[in-house]
């Protein structure tokens, strides 16, 4: 071992030193004796006194010896000392790998270094913990092949980007272990050694999140249950208020009448509330189905028009139409479409103040189609630009508005049945000048 | 009002109370003859003694669901050709194709319809 070596060399160099210190104190006694004895003594042709001549030859012996010493450790120790101090910084480092492989064991989320490759080189307990096997069913294998089959294509682009050196950050999979149970997880991978080619590793986290995908799971199915439970009754509603507004039965007053419509817009709100969330739980649950068909979207948007009439009119909205038949006949799901432009629309008229302009563009370019609502309204706060997405979201600077009327849910569905329908949405805004959305299919 | 006469008969079979009485008033004061059933036993005797015209059928019911109804509705001589419309409080895909498998003229979604809208549906099945 080298850390013994260079410790046995530094105590022989020490014990050297000190055998040579002694032999010279030994000599100078004997000097000192032998010239105490002849009572005299010349340096540079000057008789001195035995008093002078004694102190002197000590003075000298002292400096010679210690002039030796020095130029001994000097040569002899310098190297010890260098060897000494690589010695400790390996002993810590040691210390420190241990610690380090002991953590890395005993963490209770499960690690796993990766190759290159993906192939996994070193799983902690917990790993093996979670996937039900030793190490030698595990080591050497792509980390990737215990993802479900349905999920094999994210697990694919993962993987290249692993390879690519892209930041992999916390994507949902689901897994299964040895004995067959299926496991949701969020997986992290980070490079922790640069080098180039085979010599590069990463370390994989899998964080098991099956327990929430359950309660979320339970939670909107629940979500699913109650609305629809709840349409039975808003129907009723609807359909009464509707009776009383209707002449079959006689006439209202005017204020009777102002009162049943009211009823009437409040339980529409209502409808569409559910509407909302039934759709939004049945995205999470997955059941909920597209059906590509010729859509007329421009008819869509007519449509949604002729139902936000009274909102625009009450406001005096310009609204401003930049399409033509271009979009007469694509292949859509024409119901996930209008939910789109409806909501997009629907938020464009209520956050522009009164006498602002709402743009309506529908475009077929060579590689796409573009729905784009732009309206010169209170806009997104940047520092909340990353959030609109996400769900229950409401900006700040809307939220008197909004308080009653508004879901949070509005832009979260729209992202999802964008994405459902294989497009991008995206949008540039800016607070109190207004903001576009773009989508494109 | 004076009320139209269609010659007409319809019958709505939905176990909701408040939902068929409403339905029946609608379609009585459009000039149609009414009958109603509260569950889907009740409503597939109505429909084999009386021969209706159009038959609004609600899809989720004690007894006897819809879905059992049209079955033994479709085993019937006469109720092969029934006009039928089903009455749903949620659109599923998978209960669309089910009544079109079925030969149902077509669904209705009650929350997402006018009462107006009800009766048109009505008068297309009957080329009224």
């Amino acid at each position: 071992m080298p850390k013994k070596s260079l410790l046995a060399k530094h105590i022989f160099i020490s014990l050297l030193v000190l055998v040579l210190l002694l032999a010279f104190i030994f000599l100078s006694f004997n000097l000192f004796r032998y010239i105490s004895e002849n009572n005299d003594i010349y340096i540079l042709g000057q008789s001195l006194s035995t008093d002078v001549s004694f102190i002197s030859i000590i003075v000298f012996l002292v400096i010679v010896g210690f002039l030796s010493y020095i130029v001994f450790y000097l040569i002899s120790t310098g190297r010890t000392r260098i060897a000494f101090a690589i010695e400790n910084v390996e002993i810590k480092s040691a210390m420190a790998e241990k610690q380090f492989a002991e953590l890395y064991n005993s963490a209770p989320i499960p690690y796993i270094i990766l190759n290159n490759n993906g192939e996994i080189i070193r799983p902690n307990k917990s790993t093996l913990r979670f996937f039900g096997v030793v190490p030698e069913e595990i080591v050497g294998k792509d980390l990737f092949t215990f993802v479900l089959a349905e999920d094999k294509d994210k697990a694919d682009r993962i993987l290249q980007h692993y390879k690519l050196n892209m930041p992999i950050d916390r994507e949902e999979l689901r897994m299964f272990t040895k004995n067959g149970s299926v496991k949701w997880v969020l997986i992290s991978v980070f490079e922790i050694n640069a080098k180039k080619g085979d010599g590069r590793t990463g370390l994989a986290t899998i964080f098991d999140i099956s327990e929430q995908k359950q309660l979320d799971q339970t939670k909107t199915e629940f979500m699913s249950l109650a609305t629809h439970q709840l349409r039975t009754p808003l129907a009723t509603l609807k359909w009464y208020s509707d009776m009383l507004l209707s002449p079959n039965f006689g006439s209202l007053t005017d204020k009777q009448t102002e009162y049943v419509k009211t009823i009437y817009k409040v339980n529409q709100d209502m409808i569409d509330l559910v509407d909302t969330l039934l759709n939004v739980s049945r995205i999470e649950i997955g059941t909920l189905s597209v059906n590509l068909e010729s859509t007329d979207v421009p008819l869509i948007a007519e449509s949604i028009l002729g139902e936000l009439a009274s909102q625009i009119t009450n406001k005096k909205i310009n609204i401003v139409k930049q399409y033509n038949d271009s979009l007469k006949n694509i292949k859509s799901d024409p119901k996930l479409l209008r939910i789109i432009i409806q909501n997009l629309m629907t938020n464009a008229v209520k956050y522009t103040p009164e006498g602002g302009t709402v743009t309506l563009t529908l475009i077929e370019t060579a590689n796409s189609k573009q729905i784009s609502v732009a309206d010169t309204g209170l806009g997104i706060p940047k520092n909340q630009q990353d959030k609109i997405f996400t769900k229950l979201f409401r900006a700040d600077n809307v939220r008197d508005i909004s308080s009653s009327q508004s879901t949070g849910l509005g832009l979260y569905l729209i992202k999802s049945l964008v994405k459902v329908l294989n497009g991008n949405i995206s949008f540039e805004s800016k607070e109190n000048e207004g903001s576009t959305f773009t989508i494109t299919l | 009002m004076d009320i139209i006469k269609l010659n007409k008969t319809v019958l709505t079979v939905d176990d909701d109370d408040n939902l068929r009485n409403v339905l029946v008033d609608k379609l009585t004061v459009t000039g149609f003859e009414t009958l109603s059933a509260a569950n889907g036993e009740e409503g597939l005797k109505i429909i084999l003694e009386k021969h209706p015209d159009a038959i609004l059928l609600d899809a989720l019911m004690p007894k006897m669901n819809g879905w059992q109804v049209l079955e033994k509705l479709r085993e019937d001589e006469w109720g092969k050709t029934a006009n039928v419309i089903m009455l749903t409080s949620l659109e599923q895909v998978d209960f669309i194709a089910h009544a079109m498998e079925k030969g149902v003229f077509t669904y209705i979604v009650k929350s997402n319809l006018v009462l107006d809208d009800v009766i048109k549906i009505v008068k297309n099945t009957l080329h009224i």
